[in-house]
């Protein structure tokens, strides 16, 4: 009989995210809108896990020099330094979602309770996505983090747009998780497996693990194809990134923040679990270079997709919504690279500054999201300077502007492809964010250029987003300015998989 | 004074960012006093000036530099020098931004607080742009200076200032990215060569190119290319001029001052540091394309601004056609022309300059720039038209001013180098035509009789206007008789990129061509 092998530890991140969801709903349940209080349970859990999540960082480091891989539950959940990382980010977003929220819930009179649960809830399924080593394991994260997040587009349950928005993110949801459900099921009949290091294996030796018999290709390859619908469905890219504009604005803005940066980080982060370390190796280099080439064009139709999209929109929802597809493409680069540090560096910068962009804009739009139309801004930079000039920064920092967080993404995922050889694909890209200049500085025409014309009510801003704004800046700036501690953690773990996986 | 050395080129770029956050705090503590920031601001932009001034004496010093790591494990330092190309350009942008906050004195009395902090935080990008020796650290200022210049041209510039802005940021994007991807190409074939030891300081890249070529003729080309588009974007070389016009029209006097005296600067600039040097076996294959466009852009420009009503818009395409000038020297790759190149580009910056200057100062009279409006205006205004006399002799080129020493070396390194003496001769014409548009303005503007009522009554130049315009004016006889205090202190700059160029010469001979 094999050793139970369960290591509670290694998925201490996990637990602690899950309780303080439980924690916080029980705690609503017998404390009617005690919003301050919940966002203090969750702060505080978010912490803690991050405490334990970096002491996981040190032995995983350890087990590396070692050579022997973490695994848990008998082979259902893995720990490596990929996992983690972006298990920190998960954490980022939820720290950032849970303080954004809070004028948002308070001002609209919402119960802050479930929103607060659902927020950990999600986040713990997406860290379990982050650590699975088995494909069920990947399909729950990914159920348990698109459950909730569905709920959360719904939140405005008065509000017809929200609603509408929750529907698509749903149907369209259930029909990519239909696609992911059936693409594993057939690596299942091509394998014998779902256990991704069997898979591996398998795949190495072209023979099915449990009949032993040549495995079939035929099967192999329409899983694969499968997967890659169902993991581009998640990431948004075209050509499955029609559901993106109308959900991300109808939901609340920022909900929005939340689902365009966890859920994304959480798929790309199985994607590349499944696509980077299974679908490639010596003899199933065929295999690879396929989904290499299909991707690549993947990649360059996001970009342009995304961004031509874009030029033409009058919403600021849809605007960033749109942009958001366009970094998918960017982050995809890295994802051809196979190097998955830069993927999760640009994830990080991504995701703060975009939840700082939708959190910024909550507060532009007012209650119940009223103003997201661009006109309706004219000539608000100069009344809330300071408002205005974050948005710039977050703008500036989707661009790629230098000092920002967004460049150094940028140029980190660039510099990776090109030493890879993926030089069209990085020259569309370069292309690509020139473009999206035009774009990311509509709003500040709007809010600097224009003369206002009517009596626009001044933003008010509470401390919630206050703190959430102020930390996004200092999160952008952080990783513009002084990148190099993180990015030495990012190569040190690098050699370190490599060492592992000689 | 010595002691001051190691920290001087950080003084020079952190100084105007310190007085932005210093004029801010005073305005959010004291209040709101808009004349008070502008002392302010003036103080701050003649405090770099002063501070700038040592680079006269100490450029070369090796105790300036400062060079420490910033992101180690890219490979990216924090290397600021300075040297006998950048020490004048620095010291053209310290000398002019005094200027450009002066002459925006009145013109500018709507939001004035942020106005001046773009204007600071300007100097600093461009100071830094010509101080960074690490690639990454000039591809920050260069893309950071976009932001206050966006600001400046969208809010405060004229009627178009919206489109203006989107197709100034637009057009300089498009080129820097791809300039971004060079560098990043060059820095991985670098650290390949060098074993792993991958760094983005131009410095050792450039010793280690010129010590063994390790690019191929076609990296060379491409490499080239992509820098080359981002700087001819920037100087701008025909055909990639077209933002010029709308950016500079549409600019309020400082930003069309700054626009035309340094940021155009960059581009030229950007060709000597980087192209030369580095790709000198392509920049021989492009030599002859280059200096085609810079001919066409010298007799193209000079056209267009003979025929705009707009005096700015006259301005702006005679910028078109004295950065053709610039090109031209600096492709010749003989000594005197790249002199004249580097001399050429002092003087358009001066002289340009205060042509916008001259024209904001009328514009801020009459409210308009139409030169069919003016007429006459000598009689009541004799200062100014003395001054305006003075500046259009220097942009034309007359001898004893600034222009003509450089225009005269361009001209004469030009006609002696190894191409076709068809360039210096079409390009000459352009001597010509820019005295017919320019002369031709002056006389529409400033002599004959007033036609226009209102013209009767200008005042002339006040004190303040006077301050500005004095020292530009002193500044362009200076150069014009005493050229040598400046090229005497960066000949050993070019002569050394000259060397570079010249040994990576095609080795089939020169002489089937002419």
């Amino acid at each position: 009989m094999q050793p139970l092998n369960i290591n509670y530890h290694y998925v201490l991140p996990h637990i602690i995210i899950s309780i303080t969801g439980i924690m916080t709903l029980l705690f609503g349940a017998l404390n009617k809108k005690s919003y301050k209080d919940l966002v203090f349970i969750n702060v505080t859990g978010i912490f803690t896990a991050g405490v334990a999540a970096g002491k996981l960082w040190g032995i995983v480091t350890d087990a590396a020099k070692d050579g022997k891989p973490l695994t848990a539950f008998r082979d259902m959940v893995l720990l490596d330094h990929m996992s983690l990382a972006f298990i920190f980010i998960f954490l980022v977003v939820a720290l950032l979602a849970t303080l954004g929220s809070l004028s948002f819930l308070e001002d609209e009179d919402h119960s802050p309770e479930e929103f607060y649960s659902l927020i950990m809830f999600a986040t713990s399924g997406m860290m379990l996505m982050a650590s699975a080593a088995d494909m069920v394991m990947i399909f729950l994260g990914l159920e348990i983090a698109s459950i909730s997040t569905y709920v959360l587009a719904g939140y405005r349950r008065t509000d017809l747009k929200s609603n509408e928005s929750a529907l698509k993110y749903f149907i369209l949801g259930s029909f990519s998780t239909a696609f992911l459900l059936y693409g594993i099921a057939l690596l299942y009949g091509a394998t014998g497996s779902t256990n991704l290091e069997t898979i591996t294996s398998a795949i190495k030796s072209s023979t099915n693990s449990i009949t032993h018999q040549p495995m079939n290709m035929a099967f192999l390859y329409i899983s694969v194809a499968m997967l890659l619908v169902g993991f581009g469905f998640k990431i948004a890219t075209a050509p499955f990134q029609v559901w993106t504009p109308d959900v991300y604005q109808g939901a609340p803005s920022t909900v929005t923040g939340f689902m365009a940066t966890g859920p994304k980080a959480a798929a790309f982060v199985a994607f590349l679990r499944v696509f980077v370390n299974v679908f490639s190796g010596s003899s199933s280099f065929e295999l690879h270079n396929t989904w290499v080439e299909v991707l690549q064009v993947l990649a360059i139709l996001t970009m342009i997709i995304g961004n031509l999209a874009a030029l033409s929109q009058t919403d600021i929802k849809r605007v960033l919504a749109y942009s958001s597809i366009a970094h998918a493409g960017y982050a995809l680069i890295g994802f051809l690279a196979g190097d998955w540090t830069s993927v999760a560096f640009y994830m990080l910068t991504y995701s703060i500054m975009n939840i700082g962009a939708f959190v910024v804009v909550s507060v532009m739009a007012g209650k119940g999201d009223e103003r997201t139309d661009l006109e309706s801004w004219a000539g608000m930079g100069f009344k809330s300077l300071g408002l205005s000039m974050a948005l710039l920064v977050f703008m500036l920092s989707m661009a790629g502007m230098p000092l920002t967080g967004g460049f150094m993404g940028k140029f980190f995922v660039f510099k990776t492809a090109w030493d890879k050889g993926f030089h069209v694909v990085v020259i569309v890209a370069v292309l690509n964010s020139a473009a999206s200049v035009y774009y990311y500085l509509r709003p500040m025409v709007m809010l600097f250029f224009r003369e206002s014309d009517e009596k626009t009510p001044t933003p008010l801003l509470s401390w919630g987003a206050y703190i959430t704004i102020l930390l996004a800046l200092a999160g952008t700036f952080y990783l513009g300015l002084m990148p190099g501690k993180i990015l030495s953690l990012l190569d040190a773990a690098n050699t370190a998989a490599v060492s592992l996986s000689r | 004074m010595d002691a001051l050395k190691p920290y001087l080129l950080n003084i020079l770029v952190f100084l105007p960012i310190v007085g932005t956050v210093i004029m801010l705090m005073y305005d959010q503590i004291v209040g709101k006093s808009d004349e008070t920031l502008r002392r302010m601001a003036l103080f701050f932009t003649l405090l770099t000036f002063i501070a700038s001034l040592p680079l006269i004496w100490w450029t070369g010093d090796p105790s300036l530099i400062v060079n420490v790591p910033w992101i180690e494990s890219l490979g990216i330092n924090y290397h600021l020098e300075v040297d006998g190309l950048s020490m004048w350009l620095v010291l053209l942008t310290t000398f002019l931004m005094p200027i450009a906050i002066l002459s925006g004195w009145t013109a500018v009395h709507d939001k004035v607080r942020e106005y001046l902090a773009f204007m600071l935080v300007l100097e600093t990008g461009m100071i830094g742009v010509f101080l960074a020796m690490d690639m990454i650290l000039f591809y920050l200022f260069w893309e950071i200076m976009l932001v206050p210049m966006y600001f400046l041209i969208g809010v405060w510039g004229g009627e178009r200032r919206i489109y203006a802005a989107i197709k100034f940021v637009l057009y300089t994007m498009v080129g820097s990215l791809l300039m971004l991807v060079a560098i990043i190409a060059l820095y991985l074939i670098h650290g390949d060569h060098q074993g792993g030891k991958a760094t983005f300081d131009m410095m050792v890249i450039t010793k280690n190119l010129a010590e063994s070529n390790f690019l191929t003729p076609n990296q060379q080309f491409w490499m080239f290319a992509a820098f080359g588009l981002a700087f001819a974007i920037k100087v701008p070389l025909f055909p990639f001029h077209t933002w010029l016009p709308d950016a500079h029209v549409e600019a309020p006097t400082a930003g069309s001052v700054i626009l035309a005296g340094v940021l155009l600067k960059m581009g030229t600039y950007g060709f000597m540091r980087f192209n030369l040097p580095m790709f000198p076996e392509a920049a021989h294959k492009f030599a002859v394309p280059i200096m085609v466009l810079a001919v066409i852009g010298i007799i193209y420009g000079a056209l267009v601004a003979m025929v705009q009503p707009d005096m700015k818009k006259l301005i702006a395409y005679s910028s078109v056609s004295h950065l053709g000038f610039v090109m031209l020297g600096m492709f010749a790759f003989t000594e005197m022309g790249m002199q004249g190149s580097l001399y050429q580009m002092l003087n358009h910056g001066v002289s340009s300059g205060a042509l916008f200057l001259v024209v904001g100062m009328i514009y801020e009279r009459r409210h308009t720039r139409q030169i069919s409006e003016f007429g006459g205006i000598a009689t009541p205004m004799p200062v100014f038209s003395t001054l305006f006399l003075i500046i259009a002799f220097s942009s034309i080129g007359l001898p004893l001013l600034n222009g003509f020493v450089g225009e005269f070396l361009i001209l004469n390194g030009t006609f002696n180098s190894t191409y076709p003496r068809a360039f210096a001769a079409l390009a000459t014409t352009g001597v010509i035509l820019s005295a017919v548009y320019m002369l031709w303005m002056v006389q529409r503007v400033v002599f004959g009789e007033i036609t226009n009522e209102e013209n009767h009554h200008l005042s002339d130049l006040n004190f303040r206007e006077k301050c500005i315009l004095v020292p530009i004016v002193l500044l362009i006889i200076f150069m014009g008789v005493y050229p040598s205090f400046f090229l005497s202190r960066s000949a050993e700059q070019i002569k050394q990129i000259r060397t570079v160029v010249e040994t990576h010469k095609p080795t089939t001979s020169v002489a089937t061509l002419k």
